[in-house]
Formats: C-alpha cells, structure tokens, sequence
C-alpha cells in the first residue's frame, strides 16, 4: 500500500518533449486513470513510475521513498502490458508464479499463492496450456492474475484492454474493478478509451501533448471540462462546441442564438452536452438547422446538425420520428452551456 | 502440399542427392571392402654359363590381367577395418589383456593411430562447441546492449575470424606461437623458460588447436544469436523486470528458451563442422601431437601410396561417427514426424 507522488516530471528524447512537469499525487488505495489520445504521454508516465523509462528531470515518490534510481524490480510494482508479456515458454501456472520464484518467496507458499491468483481470475482449467493456446481474454487474465499473485505496492495497467473484443472489454472492465476494490492497492490505468475511464476510476487526469490537461473525478471532467480539449475527448458524443460571440448577454452565430450570458462582449466558444437540449419540429428554439444525420442507440437516438463546421448532437428518446434533410429547433438554457475562451480555450464559467 | 507438387518439388534435390551423395557412399563402401592386387610373382631359373641362379620377379602380364578381371582388387570382407591402421581389434584385445587399470588402457590404445584420431577428434568437438556457444551468446548479448553507432564496426570485427581462410589463419597462428614469434617468445619471457615451446608439448597443441577452433567458430554462434535476439518480444523482458528478475535471469528465464532453436541450430552445425577438424592440423604442423579423422583420410589419400582402401574405411567409420554424434537430433526428428498427417 503506497501513496506515489510526481514532482515536475518530464521526458524528452531530443527535442520531443514526451511529458512535460507532470505534478500529481496518487493516494493510498487510489484507482487513477491516465486518459489522453495516442502519443499525448500517458504510457511514457506510466512507465517512468515502473522504472521502464529513465526521467529527464523530476523526482518519482512511491511510499516516501524517492524511487528514480531503482530498478523496476525493487520498486515493488506489478504491471498488465497491452500486449500481455507473457512468457510463452511457461505454462499459465508457471506463467503466475514466476514472479514468486524470481523475488524467492519461500517455495512452500507457491501453490496457494498462485491458486489464489489463478482463482480470481477464474482461470483453473487453464493451469497447463501454454499462452499460445489461450484466447485474448484467458491471456489478459493470466497478465491479470501474475501481477495479482504477489501483493505489490502499485499496480500499473497499460491499456489492458485494448487487444480483446467489446463483449470482453465489459466483463474484463468488471473485474478488474471488482479486483481492485477487493485487494484495495492503488492502481494507476493507462488508456484512450474514456468509457474506461469514466467507469473505473476514482480520479481522471486527462493528458494531452505530454501535459497535465485537468484531474478530478470522471463526474468533475465530464460535467466541467475545464477547457475544449477536454470537453471535445470527454463523453460519447463529446460536447457540442459552437464558435461565437457574445452580445448583450446573447450567444450569437449563425442560425445559433442563447440567452442570459454574462460575459463580456467578445468571441467565445459555446458549449453544451447532448443530453441537455431538447429538439423540436414545431417550438422555435435556439438552434436551427437541416438533420445532418439520425443514429439509433437504443434507448436513445442521437440527431446530429451540421452548423457551420462543427457537428451539433443532440439525444433524443426514441419515439422521436423526423428524417435527414428535416430542419428542426434545439433548444439549450444558458446555466447548461459552458462557455470556452475563444484564444486558449479554457472554460471561464469554473475560472 | 499435395503429393504430386510435392514430388517435382522434391525431385531435383532427390536426383542430386542420389548422383552426388549416395553413390558415391555406396562405392566408398564397396572399395572399403577390398584391397588392391598384390603383384604376381614368378621365379625362373636363369642358366648362364657360369651356373644357374633363381630369379623371383613381377609377372607384369599376369599382374595386368588380374587387375583387368577383377578391377577393384582383393575382397577381404571387413579385414581392413579391424586391421591395425584402423578398428585394430588384436592390439587392444592385447592391451586390454595387458594393462592393469583403465587408464593405462587408455594411454595404450590412443597410440594406435585410429583411436588417438577419435580420441582428438572428440575432446575437440565436445570443448570448442560448448565453449563457442557459450561465448558467442555472450559477445551477442553484449554488442546488443552497446551504443547503436558502435554496433555496425563492432559486428564487422567480430565477424573477421570467419572471414579469413581457416588454413591461412592457423598458419598466421602458427607463426605467432613459434619461439620466434611474438605469442611464443613472450611466453618465454614471462616463464623465464627459454626452452619453452607450444608445439613441443601435445598439451599445449591441444590446448592451441582448441582455442583456434573456438576462435575460428565463435562469429558464426555469434552472428544467429545476434540475429534471434532482434527478434526478442520487449514486452517479455520488460514484464521479466518487473517481475523482478535481473539481468541474468531475464537471460536465463526469457532470452535463452526465445533463442533455443537456434541454439540448436548452432550446436548441430558446430558439432558437424568440428567432428571434421582439419585445416588447423594442417596449418599447426601438428600431426605429431593430434590428428583427427579427416586428417588420416587426407594422410591416406595423399603421398606416393594412394591407400585407396584405408582412406574408404576411415570415410565410413567417420560416417559412423557423425551418426552417432547426430542420433539424439535423428531420433527426435524421426518421433516428431506425423505419419497420419
């Protein structure tokens, strides 16, 4: 059980900057989740906190021991890698065990240990195959179960996800929830999939060209992101951003008109989540413009508008009958939208 | 591959194969079988008028016509492989009879010129491959570690052994280790022995022909090993690291069963390429200290006597002996074919 702290940390190869001073502090115990498009440094994050990655400048804390000199090994974490790292000369039990026989834990523990492990992860008619003979998900599983068997301080997770199905991603999501909730060691997760996200962690860092972007919890980033890029990489859909101006207290672009604002009058970029407006054929409304396209969700259909640029979404429940080419109203109520500056795009209604 | 593609598939290298290989085995076995026409000697009697004298020579006619009958000479069954130039099955019954213990028995025997070959021929193969694949994993896991700029010059040196001549680079040792030389007289410095000679003593010889093997064989081990180990999984030693193992148990646990066929691959060759050691013999001038069994075939063949026979003998007992030496991997191979399949 450890808290981990980064202080100023950064990674550069040349002149790439990988991340650049990534100031967090991960409580005991915490589920954090690392979320950001490919290449945005998350995995190099994660990997400098495992001992993978040398740092370019900063110090790591695991416990309140400063770690950057310390081999992986005696840092005391376990890590589920995207592509499994299995040993694929070792049986599944082998597979599991071999981190208790490298770290020399008394031989007679072994079989309950691993058994323990291999439990969990439900995998005991699968102790003698080899890892070319598992699916996707057994293969994670044993990943899951080897990192499980012995008790480490940190748990890291680099989007262990990604290689299996979207049946399996669900249950797979489960039970490594499940699994950290139960073994309540905090555990760092690395991924591009903000469904993941909202749904496992207790707090979200967003990540984005190596920079620290916003942290809070998954509730915090969706409903107040705090600037564009998050809100536009934050929920399915993401929020819906309109450039404007304001005047008067109005939001004004074309065909796009919200009341009650108060800022300044200037350029601004408007947005709101697709479930926060409502639509209409007949009422006027805010927003109006031809259906660019209709998508089923089930529950739900997601109308989409095509306003200037950008795509406006808007969900509707499913009794809704319109088609493509149909001109409808939306309409929003200011304390719903958030309003981003046009500059830098940071979300001035929580500055 | 069906049946049919697979036999015009196969065809050509099956047609070499018969012409190149097992022909001429065949033929090396028949003539091991025989020995040449002793000439046919007549005795007449010369009178003169100082009196009459017995006078044995060559039948030169009878001798030809012999030859023209029977052109592959005498048959004589197996004698040739247990005469003394070979299996010589008399003289180590007689020393087995003779000597107390086993190593006197040894020290007999390895006089006898065919087991002293065998004897030199194993101690080499089963030294100079272990200890090749040994030190070429390492220098491969060492220049994969170092600086990428490095690796390009590094690789080319290390690859130099194998591309010198064998026989020209045993003949530049030769003239290094010579007292004259600069290996040989240092060592004569340092022992302060002024008399001290590499070639003197079969100890030594030995001792140099192996380190000339390992020396001559460590870029090929070298040069596969480098090559598995681009393909080495990094996911595989990095969760290796975190599981906590260092760096000689990441080689033991992970890099070694990833590179195992090859070094299956490298023992066979090696165990192939060394069992027919020759070139050092040749370039050492050692013969007096260690020959090996191509050495006697290449002894028998050469010079003015051309021992047809006892070269084809020594070929076949060399066959015997690659045989054995490759039955383990024969054997495997034999059990992993599927005939259902």
């Amino acid at each position: 059980m450890a808290e981990i702290e980064l202080i100023n940390v950064s990674k550069s190869w040349g002149n790439f900057n990988a991340v650049v001073n990534f100031n967090l502090k991960i409580k005991d115990q915490e589920f954090l989740v690392l979320l950001g498009p490919s290449g945005c440094g998350k995995t190099t994050t994660m990997r400098m906190i495992a001992g993978l990655e040398d740092l370019s400048n900063g110090i790591i804390k695991i416990g309140s021991k400063i770690v950057n000199d310390l081999e992986p090994k005696d840092r005391d974490v376990s890590m589920v890698f995207q592509s499994y790292g299995l040993y694929p000369n070792m049986t599944v039990y082998e597979n599991v065990r071999f981190p208790l026989k490298i770290r020399k834990v008394p031989k007679e523990n072994h079989n309950d240990l691993v058994m323990k492990a291999i439990n969990m992860v439900e995998l005991q008619e699968f102790l003698q195959r080899k890892p070319s003979e598992l699916s996707g998900g057994q293969k994670q599983r044993v990943a899951l179960a080897r990192a499980l068997v012995r008790k480490p301080n940190v748990f890291l997770m680099d989007e262990p996800l990604s290689n299996l199905d979207a049946k399996l991603r669900v249950s797979t999501r489960a039970e490594i929830k499940h699994l950290q909730n139960k073994l309540k060691v905090t555990t760092i997760y690395v991924t591009h999939d903000q469904i993941e996200a909202m749904t496992l962690a207790d707090r979200v860092v967003v990540m984005n060209k190596g920079v620290i972007q916003q942290i809070g919890t998954p509730k915090q980033i969706y409903e107040r992101p705090i600037n564009t890029f998050v809100a536009s990489f934050i929920g399915n859909p993401p929020m819906n951003l309109i450039n404007g101006k304001i005047k008067d207290g109005q939001f004004i672009s074309d065909n796009v008109n919200v009341k009650k604002f108060n800022f300044n009058d200037g350029k601004y970029i408007l947005g709101f989540r697709a479930e926060d407006a409502t639509i209409s054929i007949s009422k006027k409304g805010n927003i109006k413009g031809p259906i660019f396209s209709i998508e089923l969700l089930g529950d739900a259909i997601m109308v989409t508008l095509k306003i200037e640029e950008s795509f406006i979404s808007v969900k509707v429940h499913n009794d809704f009958v319109a088609a493509i080419g149909d001109v409808v109203n939306i309409s929003i109520i200011s304390s719903k939208c958030q309003i981003f500056d046009y500059e830098n795009g940071y979300n001035l209604k929580y500055k | 591959m069906k049946h049919r593609t697979f036999f015009w598939f196969i065809l050509p290298t099956f047609l070499a194969m018969f012409f190149f290989i097992t022909l001429p085995i065949i033929s090396v076995v028949i003539q091991s079988l025989h020995t040449p026409h002793e000439n046919i000697l007549v005795t007449v009697e010369n009178c003169d008028p100082f009196g009459c004298k017995k006078v044995t020579s060559i039948d030169h006619d009878a001798t030809k016509n012999l030859k023209s009958e029977n052109p592959l000479g005498k048959f004589v069954g197996l004698d040739i492989y247990f005469d003394r130039g070979h299996l010589a099955l008399k003289q180590v019954r007689e020393h087995w009879n003779n000597s107390e213990d086993i190593s006197k028995f040894l020290s007999l025997i390895t006089d006898l010129p065919l087991y002293k070959a065998i004897f030199f021929t194993l101690t080499f193969t089963f030294t100079v491959t272990p200890i090749m694949l040994i030190l070429g994993l390492l220098i491969a896991l060492g220049v994969n570690s170092i600086n990428k700029k490095l690796k390009g010059l590094i690789i080319f040196f290390s690859l130099l052994p194998m591309i010198v001549t064998p026989l020209i680079g045993s003949i530049i040792l030769f003239w290094m280790i010579d007292s004259r030389g600069i290996v040989g007289n240092l060592l004569q410095i340092l022992f302060e022995d002024p008399n001290l000679s590499l070639k003197a003593s079969t100890s030594l010889t030995w001792i140099t022909l192996i380190i000339y093997g390992v020396w001559h064989a460590i870029p090929f081990s070298f040069i596969v090993f480098y090559a598995g180990l681009q393909t080495l999984p990094k996911d595989q030693i990095e969760s290796a690291q975190i599981d906590g193992a260092n760096t000689f148990q990441q080689t033991i646990h992970i890099i070694i069963p990833h590179i195992m066929p090859l070094i299956t691959f490298v023992t066979l060759m090696q165990l192939m390429d060394n069992f027919r050691v020759f070139e050092p013999i040749i370039g050492f001038n050692a013969e007096a200290h260690a020959t090996s069994l191509s050495w006697i075939i290449f002894n028998d063949l050469g010079g003015e006597t051309r021992q047809l026979s006892a070269a084809a003998t020594s070929s076949i007992l060399t066959i015997f002996g690659i045989v054995i030496l490759l039955l383990p991997v024969l054997i495997k191979t034999w059990k992993e074919f599927d005939f259902k399949k």
